[in-house]
């Protein structure tokens, strides 16, 4: 493509900003006899939207000092998702932008920074953010009905990785920024002769937990390209068009491939050692192609034994007769997650034994999880977790799956976790939407919330967890965890259960491992249950379960505000990410099939991003510790819906940004150390005048370090 | 004390209220003149206030000895294990003589002593005067004046001495509305807003019937609307359901008709009365009482029990208050139906939204000697202080505490005081301990001589200020100026800390709040050895002036660079087991010891808890 001459050569209109938005008397919630007859802003002084340094701005209603956006209530929806997204390097002038020359953006990098410490926006001569690598395929002018503000005139753009609408109104500053990866539906609403006002256009289902609708004029089927052009670019798959994370080409400074390393973070663990060692009997997916390359087994069980056990075992590669079965392989045997630094239980997992209606056996998956028990002498028992309800354990023996039984695994106890499979837990949220968007229901809030169920998985998953840590930490016994394939609630169990046992998952690092690790390489199915670029909308294998995994962290963050070293924008931005298909973080079901597309070389990973940018997402209250357990509480007084995450398109939660108890402690903390630098002055002040080498030096240099190290 | 046959009883066992499996501590019970106490064998003490005790309940016998369940105004609930059933029925009984006084001179606050002398104690009885504060809201003013009309409590007598009315209604004008307003409770002035010129007032319903009009009444409502220079309307704020007003016009009662009073506006707000009330707390604590409790369980009971919807309710109506007055510069005159349970509510809440100053701890028991003590909500009876009418129990008040708490977590930074503070004065206001909630009117309180024999509750308060700051207040910020509280629906939860207060098990292991609490000393501790070695360097280096750099300045200097060290350190240590230290405020109550065992019980029992907390779980799953 020649320069400058791409389909979106400048010229577009500048939208309108710097202008104060005209106060809107809205009725916040007050009874209705009420008509304000001037504006309200005395009466009701807004919260700044974020920022807390600019209140003389965002008081005086207008907007001026920072973009359109400031105290805007209706802008709230886009911004949490363009704040999540912002680091990243955009390119600033539309002008340069065909050429495609990202790599020489230093210049640009310049007016970059600055915008995006701003939060949210870039230069005026821009229409629209981009991404490197992002290209512009068409724009138009619609209407955007907004479900809270009513219909707004916007003109949209379209790129290869985001729908981006820009209000054309003067009162209006709204801006909707939606990766086409978060879009899971497109239908289109209305027919060519459907009466009404706006009734014709287009409805975007997202997997986000918003709708957006977007009406178009009715003449001459206006709607046609832009339906044609979403559904290509939001589902490439079906259009045999790349993923969008395949033609990113942002650059960070930092690697985020880099950040996990199996070796080294079993060296972590103290691995291999006397009873565990590492295989690579899995090197080339043979055995199992969705397990990693390298476990972690019993060092008394030799790859012949593996080999063995693997048949026995749910989706191993041998064909399970009259199965329906699909051709995958799943996780074959009992491989190692976590071991305790000083008991040496360990964490293993894997999936559903094959044991079928006829209660088959099999002596070596017998004599290898006893094996495993062996490791630790001090155990008289195996405990087995079945994370499922009992009933469906049972249910699955028809199937050929099924779980141990007492007189084959004399020395495991086994127990059921209750928690339902992912066709539950879909409905669930499904539900939760339901009754949060676009309205949040009012009258029946308690008894609606109840009925999705949505608490109550997240309380037995936590629970399941709590069991397995619980049994870890008090060195009663290793712990096996298995659901029906091992990628889904077995996932959640493991890396719930490392959270709370090993302070390292908790920081920013550790995190991105223990995701990157038990979720990433031991094949949570992120393909098959998020969908990317798919069209399936409908497909049954979409579930949000590594959503209510990173609930449940949530949950447990609230419950200890020093725990952790990332902070709720950290959780929210994953999730963003999980469905934005800007990285290539959570592509594909398995390490193999990423190998396979040499994701790793051709993608950017998002925690490249997070890593880059770390100050963003630092928890204030983080206090490093070592060897704490946590033991959250999952009881249903404790559990709270996430609403800065389920209903955080929904204007009327106003979030104070920066949160104040936050903004106070790092108030606090600042004083301190202005304080601890100021006695460290007047004491060597003080010690300088005194000429006594025994008491001067030793005083500030020996104390500060000290002091310092819980920053 | 003729009604404690027993006083001590061994070997009895306290079960964990939430515990499955049954766990339970043995120990020793006590029963003295004022309090029950209970010492188990680790030697943690127990005490329960008997004015505390709402309901003592002797339980079937079983092999273990014979159940006693214990339940008290301030939630606790305890379940005792008696060996022989003998002690269980003395106790029992004592207890049901002792928690229901039949005289004002048995309570606890005519023989509690905090050994202060006289003036003391007169000091504390002045330390709020509303005669002050009225003052400081800008009355009287060229429109409102003090009356004298209810200086011997004839026109009404559960109104106070002093009352506010507008300058142009004269006696006659008040004294006929007293007529008829129900109980005698004629519009007054509750809150004065300055520069709105805008007032809130109070009154009860009016004597109308179904078509009874009264031209003084109508005269005083037209002088107050005309005390406002700004606005010719005034809104009349019938806090009560539609229904209910309605038909308490069969009893020849009811509401202002609109017709008969020129510029009004009249509105109804809809909260339930004092029996809805009782019933939808009964309804809550059952259901969080369950042991085990379940998911659906604990949502649809949360949602059939109405709590949270009257809660609702009334935030609703001080917003329409405070939002009359801003926006629309119009007074208010507010009324329930006697004018002392919804309509303290609607205007003490109304003016915590408007003015800061109740927002502070002095003013927030400025607000509380106004809008409740002073107006006549009858404490007494509410809370069931004798042996009374059950029916005249009602949890108002405390529904008001709960309100300021719902702001408090929306506004974090708007409000000196903290939940601690909330839940001390609800303490309090059921303890008996101190005068100021006994009686149920101004009047009776005078008869009763409270001042001369008891104490007061505040000035103890104040001196225990510190465990009662919010660490968030920030009192200058201009945005909390006048509070908009959102009343959308998530918003409103339930409140942990008040209805779950003694049951340790059920709270979370870490507070945010005690962080920046434990910050604040630490910064605190900093600024004052930054102040100490200042001082000592200025102090030297005044003597180094004057030539004199002896060996006893080497030794001024040298013992203070350790203890600096050793404060350093020391205060790193308190940061770090935030994960130990609980709550760490106390009740001035000398018994309460409830905070304490906190800090305790987290630092060595945090297994035990999870294995019962999954106990719960499983139990329900």
């Amino acid at each position: 493509m020649p320069p400058g001459a791409g389909p979106f050569k400048g010229g577009f209109p500048a939208a309108p900003r710097g202008k104060s938005p005209a106060p809107r008397a809205r009725g916040r919630g007050f009874p209705s006899a009420f008509r304000p007859p001037r504006p309200c802003h005395v009466m009701l002084p807004r919260q700044p939207a974020r920022g807390g340094g600019r209140r003389a701005v965002a008081r005086g209603g207008a907007a001026a000092g920072g973009g359109p956006w400031r105290g805007r209530s209706g802008a709230r929806e886009a911004s949490s998702l363009a704040t999540a997204v912002a680091p990243g390097p955009r390119v600033s002038s539309m002008a340069s932008a065909p050429t495609s020359k990202y790599n020489s953006h230093s210049l640009e990098n310049e007016s970059i920074k600055r915008t995006s410490r701003d939060g949210v926006n870039w230069d005026l001569s821009e229409a629209v953010p981009r991404l490197p690598g992002e290209t512009r395929i068409t724009d138009k002018e619609v209407i955007y009905i907004c479900p809270f503000n009513g219909p707004i005139k916007g003109r949209v753009y379209i790129t290869n990785y985001r729908l981006y609408l820009r209000s054309l109104e003067t009162d209006s500053a709204l801006i909707l920024d939606v990766p086409l990866g978060v879009i899971s539906r497109i239908e289109k609403m209305g027919g060519a002769t459907s009466r009404g006002e706006n009734s014709y256009g287009l409805d975007i289902t997202c997997k986000d937990m918003r709708n957006l609708r977007f009406a178009l004029k009715q003449e001459g089927h206006s709607r046609r390209d832009m339906f044609e052009i979403l559904t290509r670019y939001a589902f490439p798959l079906a259009h045999s068009l790349p993923i969008f994370a395949f033609l990113n080409e942002e650059k960070f400074n930092v690697d985020g491939w880099t950040v996990y390393n199996p070796v080294e973070e079993y060296r972590r663990q103290g691995l291999p050692n006397h009873h565990w060692r590492i295989t690579f009997i899995n090197k080339c997916y043979e055995l199992c192609d969705t397990y990693p390359a390298l476990l972690v087994v019993p060092y008394r069980a030799s790859d012949d034994d593996l080999r063995r056990v693997a048949t026995f075992r749910s989706r191993n590669r041998i064909p399970f007769s009259g199965s329906d079965f699909p051709d995958h392989l799943a996780c074959p045997w009992n491989v190692l997650s976590w071991i305790h630094p000083e008991n040496k239980t360990v964490i293993v997992r894997c999936s559903q034994p094959l044991v079928g209606m006829s209660g088959k056996r099999n002596k070596d998956d017998e004599k290898y999880l006893d094996v495993i028990r062996e490791t630790n002498r001090q155990i008289s028992k195996l405990t087995i977790y079945d994370a499922r309800p009992n009933v469906n354990a049972v249910a699955n023996k028809a199937t050929g799956g099924g779980y141990e039984s007492d007189d084959a695994y004399h020395n495991a106890e086994l127990f059921f976790l209750d928690i339902h499979n992912i066709h539950v837990m879909r409905e669930s949220l499904k539900k939760v939407k339901d009754i949060v968007y676009p309205n949040v229901e009012e009258s029946h809030w308690l008894s609606s919330l109840e009925s999705t169920h949505w608490l109550e998985h997240i309380k037995l998953v936590l629970t399941g967890a709590i069991q397995v840590a619980d049994r870890v930490s008090s060195g009663k016994s290793s712990v096996l965890v298995h659901c029906s394939d091992g990628w889904d609630r077995t996932a959640q169990l493991t890396s719930l259960a490392m959270l709370m046992l090993d302070s390292f998952y908790r920081s920013i690092e550790g995190f991105e491992i223990l995701v990157q690790k038990e979720w990433i390489s031991f094949g949570h199915k992120f393909a098959s249950r998020i969908g990317h670029g798919d069209k399936n909308h409908a497909d049954a294998d979409r579930s949000p379960i590594f959503l209510q995994f990173i609930d449940c962290v949530w949950q447990m963050s609230k419950q200890f505000p020093t725990a952790f070293e990332f902070n709720e924008r950290f959780l929210i931005t994953i999730l963003d990410h999980l469905y934005s298909c800007r990285f290539g973080t959570f592509l594909y079901n398995c390490e193999s099939a990423r190998e396979k597309q040499k994701v790793t070389e051709r993608t950017v990973s998002l925690w490249s991003l997070i890593n880059s940018n770390k100050d963003k997402f630092k928890n204030p209250f983080y206090t490093k510790e070592i060897n704490r357990v946590l033991y959250p509480v999952a009881s249903m007084r404790h559990l709270e819906l996430w609403v800065n995450y389920y209903i955080r398109w929904n204007p009327r939660i106003k979030q104070q940004q920066p949160n104040p108890v936050e903004q106070r402690y790092v108030e606090l903390l600042a004083l301190r150390d202005e304080y601890i630098q100021r006695l460290e002055e007047l004491q060597l002040a003080s010690s300088a005048k005194l000429p006594d080498p025994s008491t001067s030096p030793a005083g500030p240099s020996q104390m500060m370090p000290h002091v310092r190290t819980h920053f | 004390m003729e009604h404690i046959r027993t006083t001590k009883v061994e070997q009895v066992k306290l079960l964990d209220r939430f515990s499955t499996s049954n766990k339970s501590l043995t120990g020793t019970l006590y029963l003295t003149a004022t309090h029950l106490l209970f010492i188990d064998s680790h030697q943690k003490e127990t005490w329960i206030l008997h004015h505390h005790i709402a309901l003592v309940e002797k339980l079937a016998l079983t092999t273990s000895g014979c159940p006693l369940v214990i339940q008290c105004k301030n939630f606790r609930i305890v379940h005792f294990i008696v060996p022989r059933e003998r002690d269980c029925h003395d106790i029992y009984n004592s207890l049901l003589q002792l928690s229901k006084q039949a005289k004002y001179e048995d309570l606890y606050a005519f023989s509690y002593n905090p050994k202060q002398n006289d003036s003391e104690r007169l000091q504390g009885w002045q330390l709020i005067d509303l005669a002050e504060e009225y003052k400081r809201m800008g009355v009287p003013n060229s429109n409102w004046q003090l009356s004298d009309a209810n200086r011997e409590y004839k026109i009404c007598e559960t109104y106070p001495r002093e009352l506010y009315v507008p300058r142009i209604a004269s006696k006659p004008i008040i004294v006929g509305s007293s007529k008829f307003r129900s109980k005698g409770r004629f519009p007054v002035l509750s809150y004065y807003h300055q520069n709105k010129e805008a007032a809130i007032c109070r009154c009860s319903q009016p004597l109308s019937g179904f078509s009874a009009r009264c031209l003084e009444d109508e005269h005083l409502l037209q002088a107050i609307s005309k005390a406002n220079p700004v606005n010719r309307y005034m809104y009349v704020m019938d806090t009560r359901p539609k229904l209910n007003a309605m038909a308490n016009r069969a009893a020849g009662k009811g509401y202002e008709n609109e017709d008969n009073y020129s510029n009004i506006r009249f509105q109804f707000v809809g909260i339930e009365n004092i029996h809805v009330m009782r019933s939808s707390l009964q309804k809550l604590l059952e259901v969080n009482g369950t042991k085990g409790l379940s998911v659906s369980d604990f949502y649809s009971g949360l949602e059939s029990s109405g709590w949270l919807r009257h809660i609702k309710a009334v935030m609703d109506a001080a917003i329409f208050l405070a939002k009359a007055i801003m926006v629309e510069n119009a007074s208010v005159l507010v009324h329930c139906s006697d004018g002392w349970d919804r309509t303290s509510q609607v205007c003490s809440l109304g003016s915590l939204l408007l003015d800061s100053y109740y927002r502070t701890i002095k003013g927030f028991m400025v607000l509380i000697e106004k809008d409740w003590i002073s107006f006549g909500h009858k404490f007494s009876e509410r809370c069931g202080h004798l042996d009374g009418d059950p029916k005249e129990v009602s949890p108002v008040f405390t529904q008001f505490l709960e309100c300021v708490w719902h702001l408090t977590e929306q506004f974090p930074q708007a409000f000196e005081f903290n939940e601690a503070f909330l839940l001390q004065i609800h303490e309090h206001i059921h303890s008996c301990q101190f005068g100021n909630f006994l009686g149920n009117c101004q009047k009776e309180r005078e008869e009763l001589k409270l001042k001369e024999k008891t104490y007061s509750l505040w000035p103890f308060l104040l001196d225990d200020q510190k465990k009662y700051l919010n660490p968030l207040y920030s009192s200058k910020s201009p945005k909390f100026a006048v509070l908009e509280p959102n009343t959308v629906s998530f918003n409103f939860k339930f409140w942990r800390n008040m209805y779950h207060q003694f049951d340790r098990t059920l709270h979370p292991r870490q507070s945010m709040f005690n962080i920046i609490m434990n910050m604040n000393e630490q910064n605190e501790q900093l600024e004052n050895d930054i102040k100490d070695l200042e001082s000592k360097i200025k102090q030297r280096k005044s003597k180094q002036t004057d030539g004199i750099l002896t060996k006893e300045l080497l030794h001024s200097v040298h013992p203070e660079s350790p203890t600096l060290k050793t404060s350093l350190c020391f205060k790193e240590q308190t940061l770090l087991p935030v994960n130990h230290a609980l709550r760490t405020i106390e009740g001035s109550n000398p018994a309460d010891n409830r905070y304490s065992e906190y800090a305790e019980e987290y630092s060595k029992s945090e297994p035990g808890v999870v294995s019962l907390e999954y106990g719960v779980a499983r139990m329900t799953c």
